[in-house]
């Protein structure tokens, strides 16, 4: 999931090299932590969140088959 | 093509110059060629991230007129079992659309725009759209009275409006807001 972020972000901002993508897992869920450089902020949320909602949806994916939930906040 | 300036035969090869011409279509083709070749390479590697196994073939300009027209680079992703890559009314299809507009259009810094589709899923909605807006024109023909489809996303309602603009007794139009904009059918006597 980490990765999957990673690709997504690296690949539409201006700064890759500031991109961190952490994961928190437990059992039943996973949260995932994007940090950016403060010029692209506004390329990772989207107008009215809609990149952010769109990375989620993605992410649903992965989390659907790992019967878990996954989490994207941004920080 | 375009000749920047023209060349010269000089006299025992003195003096000649080279024509010097620019070739732009070619070099549009290329750009186009190389936001194509990126487009299936960074959707091949989502899919690969996603846990999907599935493979991504480039479509060919002359298949489905009406999506194809809007964007010149067409995918589409086949395999097994890929329900999960459509989601519900197209919602997981449309985000990974949008993502990989957003990253190949930064890669080539230019909007590049290009439409996914998973084993011909839009094309198949596209005439499920189209007859269900056939049907219910008819029904609110028949009854008189109005139809509210379901929630639709900009795309679908398109489709269903283009499919009753030129039809003489009933007109379409949009309403709610946002997530749950929907399209009603109204019975109009000309």
């Amino acid at each position: 999931m980490k990765e999957l972020i990673e690709y997504i972000v690296k690949s539409i901002v201006n700064k890759p090299e500031e991109v961190v993508v952490t994961e928190e897992r437990d059992s039943e869920r996973v949260i995932l932590k994007l940090q950016v450089a403060p010029e692209d902020m506004g390329r990772v949320i989207g107008k009215q969140g809609r990149v952010a909602q769109a990375m989620r949806t993605l992410l649903r994916v992965i989390a659907v088959r790992e019967g878990i939930r996954a989490d994207l906040e941004i920080v | 093509m375009v000749v920047l300036k023209k060349g010269r035969p000089g006299f025992l090869g003195f003096g000649a110059e080279e024509a010097r011409v620019r070739v732009i279509r070619h070099r549009l083709e290329e750009a186009e060629r190389a936001s194509l070749i990126l487009a299936k390479e960074m959707l091949e590697k989502l899919l690969n991230l996603m846990k999907v196994s599935a493979s991504v073939r480039v479509k060919e300009p002359s298949s489905s007129g009406e999506i194809r027209e809007r964007a010149p680079i067409a995918l589409d992703i086949s395999g097994e079992d890929l329900g999960i890559l459509i989601g519900r009314r197209g919602n997981t299809l449309s985000s990974l659309q949008y993502l990989l507009y957003l990253m190949v259009s930064h890669q080539m810094k230019a909007r590049v725009l290009l439409s996914i589709d998973v084993e011909g899923y839009r094309e198949r909605r596209y005439e499920a759209l189209k007859n269900l807006a056939l049907r219910m024109a008819e029904r609110v023909r028949d009854t008189g009275q109005s139809v509210t489809l379901e929630p639709m996303s900009p795309s679908e309602r398109r489709i269903i409006h283009l499919a009753l603009q030129d039809h003489t007794e009933v007109i379409t139009q949009s309403i709610g807001e946002g997530e749950t904009r929907k399209v009603t059918i109204r019975y109009e006597k000309q």
